[in-house]
């Protein structure tokens, strides 16, 4: 299999820290990839950097592209989109507006029929499959303000998936989920894979990401510190250390 | 020297260079780029210091740099920017009136020193209905009742210090008015609120001084100092006057320093700006700070304004309201932060400027226009530190953690077509009708409305539809207006080649709207990397130095007699009407102005259905979110600007249609201008309603000369000296309580009715559905 996002030496600076330091990954196509790691250990902004929302340093290939020097709606564009740890929908469109926005290619001519008819050949098929593979069909006319924040994370999801893209970035979808709406998310996310979409999978819930995901990547201070199946980094001893440190020594102390 | 103080504030962000550099020697398009940045300042800086020198070494030169005038406008300039800094810093409102504030405090003074008394502000007398009834009842009532006091006496002419006493006084008082009525309540506001509020409080204070004094020139006392020359080495002059209001500032500035940097007071603003729990700890609640920083910065420009006054011959109301123009470019370039970095350059931009107007009148290379010197160089010289230090500062994309506080007015998404066109048919159809009988001056009221409407929607789409903050949508109006003279009289040519021939009617008006469509996307070009208030910033200089350096050039103006516009003579609104009542304005213009108004809104309310109208709003919503869904933002930007732009360019160009000629007093913000167009209509604009057509149609009705005003003016006689107190009242009111626009408001009520009864049609629904479903178990399972 060829891989369809590999980064190599992707590096972060904010002022004198490095948030990311010459991290490799790579994502197969058709995988659903974890990348884990404590607070503060670079994760949302190794998303950012791929999906172009920081200024990186060295290479990240797409599909077979090089696309580190792309802007980020470019990448988008490409089939490399992302969601959001805060969500971000856009509180002024109704749930369907937004998958739509998503969607829509955008072209100067269509700027000139838009003034005149708004209307013609909207194609909403790629958004509306994406509402029917998470469930919330029934939300598509209601606006982001209305609905409740479980219900908003798969708005987010949706919206991703609504620009059919290649790979999916999704960062923490399952903060401030209970064990069971993660389990019922991991369902969803596995259906989304099933589907040909690959995801690359940020998240603090071990639970989730051990269950769901077929390959691993940890990192901790913006470096990597290990990579392997579930079962693999389950028993690697720097990934206790590391990730698992703190709670062990409480549970020694105790 | 201004290049030279931006450099000083880079210097901060060149310090984490060093840090990084290792990194940046492996490898790194990014980093060199950064790097690129500091060097750039490094050299801005050689180059300033290089030119300060050639300058100062020069006699002449030195002595048209460093002269007591030069160093009293920058003094002038540097409080009302210490004013500016103050209330940002104390609650983070940008305030474009604090020009306003120190010109209305020159008039306080000028009033209490030349005719002993204290002007108070017109207000309706609501004595005056009583009035009205009675002479409705009886036409020969001659019932009069108390008028409303026009000032209130002193008994003659006050002295030096009471009458800066007694203005001062004003000044405070005036300060913790504007932080308890407005500021206050809008500190969770939008930026576009506060932008709305200041822009009004501005208009207001201005139309107040046009109502009691006109809009000419006032004579002032000048102080006696003037007259007493102090020698400095190098053959430099001052008056004494002029050597106090520097000193002044000075003192100021350094007293502002130390103030911030060293007393509990100053650390407590700091930190509530970050964060109001901060200061509460330290003692101090957030809105005693925000209200003290608020008397502090009126005091101080106040003080300024009236020391100027002292100083100069007369005063005016616009030209020291507009100084917050430079006073925002020198505000910025202290990063709306440092007091010591704002007033360096405040003198510096002025002592640039009078080098600039002393180079006008003496050298030779210096351009021209029309045989004398081109005008308003000078003035784009704010505009050009503006453009240079918001574009060095701003990012494509907001970065992480950049909060969006507070959300725009909704714009509704008008789905039902059958009740959005029926009401729209029926007015437009009365319209005509309305036209045909009406009175000539009515339907003079009737084509300003309309035009006010073309304005207004191209507000719409630019701040309600995309969220960008325009001031300089009048000037694109004028830009356009000033292309159709010349398209439609002689065609444009250069250096004897014709490039655009002579235009026959409606080409020419599509000319002059695409000629403002280019220049919108000139403005557009900063707003790729400038938000919110910023970019009000840098559009209203980007208007103001236009008006200065364009629409008040002989070259393009046409001079004393104006750049005439040829108009075909079955629309020409002069020429009698050959339907009607025979009278003055041709019905055939309205008739005309109503179709645009029909297309145009027709446009706009698609554009919201469109595809690209969803692009728009989610870049308005937010520019990082829409990035990530692929949505090219700067393109997004750039297609609102520029159908904004032909917007207004077609509304400009009926402007121009409607008084014969392009003429910078309808257009520009400077005098002969009466007020600052630029910012009249954006205030117009959002008290109709900023994010949908209705608005667009409710602030046409609206503005001054329209419809609305027309009635209060002939069935309440109403002067129409009140149409802007009354609209700027309106504006501050409106910012304030509804920030949705009259129409936004009305439309918001609207939706909140039709949505209770859609929730109350889909619960009984959902019950006879879950009645259905109880009825087969299993289906049910499966619906949940």
């Amino acid at each position: 299999m060829t891989a369809l996002l590999e980064t190599t030496e992707l590096r972060v600076t904010f002022g004198g820290l490095r948030a990311v330091d010459d991290l490799n990954l790579r994502v197969e196509a058709g995988q659903l990839v974890g990348l884990i790691g404590p607070n503060g250990a670079g994760k949302t902004t190794t998303i950012d950097a791929i999906t172009g929302f920081v200024p990186s340093t060295g290479s990240i290939s797409f599909d077979g592209d090089e696309v580190d020097r792309l802007p980020a709606h470019r990448r988008a564009r490409r089939g490399l989109v992302r969601t959001w740890q805060s969500l971000e929908l856009f509180d002024d469109l109704t749930i369907i507006e937004n998958l739509l926005v998503a969607s829509e290619q955008a072209s100067l001519r269509d700027v000139f029929v838009d003034l005149v008819a708004p209307r013609r050949r909207r194609d909403d098929s790629a958004a509306l499959h994406a509402l029917h593979v998470l469930g919330i069909a029934e939300l598509s006319d209601r606006m982001p303000t209305e609905i409740s924040q479980g219900q908003r994370k798969l708005v987010g999801v949706a919206r991703a998936l609504a620009a059919v893209p290649k790979l999916v970035c999704m960062d923490e979808p399952a903060a401030g989920l209970d064990s069971r709406e993660s389990i019922e998310l991991g369902d969803r996310l596995r259906t989304v894979v099933d589907s040909g979409v690959t995801i690359l999978l940020v998240d603090h819930d071990m639970g989730l990401v051990l269950n769901v995901c077929d390959y691993i990547y940890v990192i901790e201070f913006g470096k990597k510190i290990a990579e392997g199946t579930p079962s693999d980094i389950v028993h690697d001893d720097r990934v206790i250390e590391a990730y698992l440190g703190a709670a062990h020594r409480k549970s020694d102390a105790e | 020297m201004t290049e030279s103080s931006s450099a000083d504030v880079a210097a901060p962000a060149s310090a984490a260079a060093p840090a990084s550099a290792p990194a940046s020697e492996q490898s790194g398009r990014r980093a060199r780029r950064r790097f690129t940045k500091t060097d750039f300042g490094w050299i801005a800086l050689a180059v300033g210091v290089a030119l300060l020198l050639r300058v100062l070494l020069t006699r002449d030169m030195r002595l048209h740099f460093i002269t007591g005038a030069s160093l009293t406008q920058g003094a002038l300039i540097a409080a009302i920017a210490l004013g500016v800094v103050l209330t940002y810093r104390g609650s983070g409102v940008v305030n474009f009136a604090t020009g306003a504030t120190a010109m209305y405090a020159a008039y306080v003074y000028t009033d209490l020193r030349i005719n002993g008394q204290l002007f108070i502000p017109p207000l309706p007398n609501p004595l005056v209905l009583i009035e009205a009834v009675a002479h409705h009842l009886d036409k020969k009532s001659t019932l009069t009742v108390p008028h409303w006091p026009t000032e209130i006496s002193f008994g003659g002419r006050l002295t030096l210090p009471s009458a800066i006493l007694v203005a001062l006084i004003f000044a405070v008082v005036f300060g913790l008015a504007l932080h308890f009525l407005i500021f206050r309540p809008l500190r969770n506001a939008p930026p576009l609120a506060k932008v709305v509020a200041s822009v009004g409080v501005l208009l207001l204070l201005q139309a107040v001084v046009v109502r009691r004094f006109g809009s000419g020139a006032q004579a002032t006392l000048l102080n006696k100092g003037v007259a007493k020359q102090v020698k400095f080495p190098f053959g430099v002059t001052m008056n004494t006057e002029q050597v106090t209001v520097i000193v002044i500032v000075i003192v100021f500035t350094v007293l502002l320093w130390g103030l911030f940097r060293f007393t509990r007071f100053g650390l407590a603003t700091r930190a509530a700006a970050e964060n109001e729990k901060g200061a509460m700890l330290l003692g101090f609640s957030p809105d005693f700070l925000a209200g003290s920083n608020w008397v502090l910065s009126t005091g101080i420009s106040a003080l300024l304004g009236i020391l100027v006054a002292g100083n100069q011959k007369s005063v005016d109301p616009l030209t020291i309201t507009l100084l917050v123009i430079p006073a925002l470019s020198v505000a910025l370039v202290g990063n709306l932060t440092s007091f010591g970095i704002t007033t360096a350059a405040a003198f510096g931009l002025a002592m640039t400027q009078a080098l600039i107007g002393y180079f006008g009148v003496t050298r030779t290379w210096f351009p021209q226009a029309g045989g004398s010197t081109l005008p308003g160089v000078a003035d784009l010289l704010p505009f050009l530190v503006i453009v240079a230090v918001l574009i060095w500062r701003g990012d494509a994309l907001p970065t992480r953690g950049a909060v969006s506080s507070g959300r725009l007015p909704f714009a509704p998404n008008p789905s039902r077509l059958s009740t959005h066109i029926f009401a729209p048919v029926v007015v437009a159809i009365s319209a005509v009708l309305l036209m045909f009988v009406a009175t000539p001056n009515a339907r003079l009221a009737i084509m300003t409305t309309l035009i006010g409407v073309v304005i207004s929607l191209s507000f719409v789409v630019l701040t309600g539809y995309v969220g960008q903050i325009s001031l300089a949508q009048m000037m694109l109006a004028g830009i356009s207006g000033f292309a159709l003279s010349h398209a439609s009289e002689q065609g444009i040519h250069l250096y004897k080649h014709t490039l655009i021939p002579s235009l026959p009617f409606p080409l020419d008006i599509l000319f002059g709207a695409l000629v403002a469509m280019v220049v919108g996307l000139i403005v557009a070009q900063p707003a790729l990397r400038v938000r919110g208030v910023n970019l009000a910033i840098i559009t209203f200089a980007f208007a103001v130095a236009m008006d200065s350096f364009l629409f008040q050039n002989p070259g393009v103006n046409g001079g004393f007699a104006g750049a005439p516009i040829r108009v075909p003579t079955g629309l020409n609104p002069v020429k009698t009407a050959v339907i009607g009542n025979g009278n003055g304005a041709n019905v055939w213009f309205g008739v005309f102005c109503l179709a645009v108004v029909v297309v145009i809104a027709a446009a706009v309310v698609n554009l919201r259905r469109s595809a690209t109208g969803r692009r728009l709003l989610a870049t308005r919503s937010n520019e990082r979110a829409a990035a990530a869904a692929g949505v090219d933002v700067a393109a997004t930007k750039r297609t609102a600007f520029a159908i904004a732009a032909f917007i207004a360019g077609l509304a400009g160009a009926l402007v121009g249609i409607r008084i014969g000629k392009a003429d910078p007093s309808y257009f520009g913000d400077l005098p002969p201008a009466l007020v600052p167009q630029s910012l009249a209509v954006f205030a117009f604009a959002y008290l109709g309603g900023i994010a949908c057509v209705s608005g667009a149609v409710t602030a046409g009705l609206l503005v001054p000369g329209g419809i609305i005003f027309y009635i209060l003016e002939t069935d309440l006689h109403i002067s129409p000296d009140f149409t802007l107190i009354l609209g700027s009242l309106g504006v501050i009111v409106t910012a304030v309580l509804k920030p949705e626009g009259i129409a936004g408001a009305v439309g918001a009520s609207l939706r909140d009715r039709a949505r209770r009864r859609e929730h109350h049609a889909t619960l009984s629904a959902r019950a006879d559905r879950e009645l259905a479903a109880s009825a087969t178990p299993a289906e049910s399972g499966a619906a949940s």
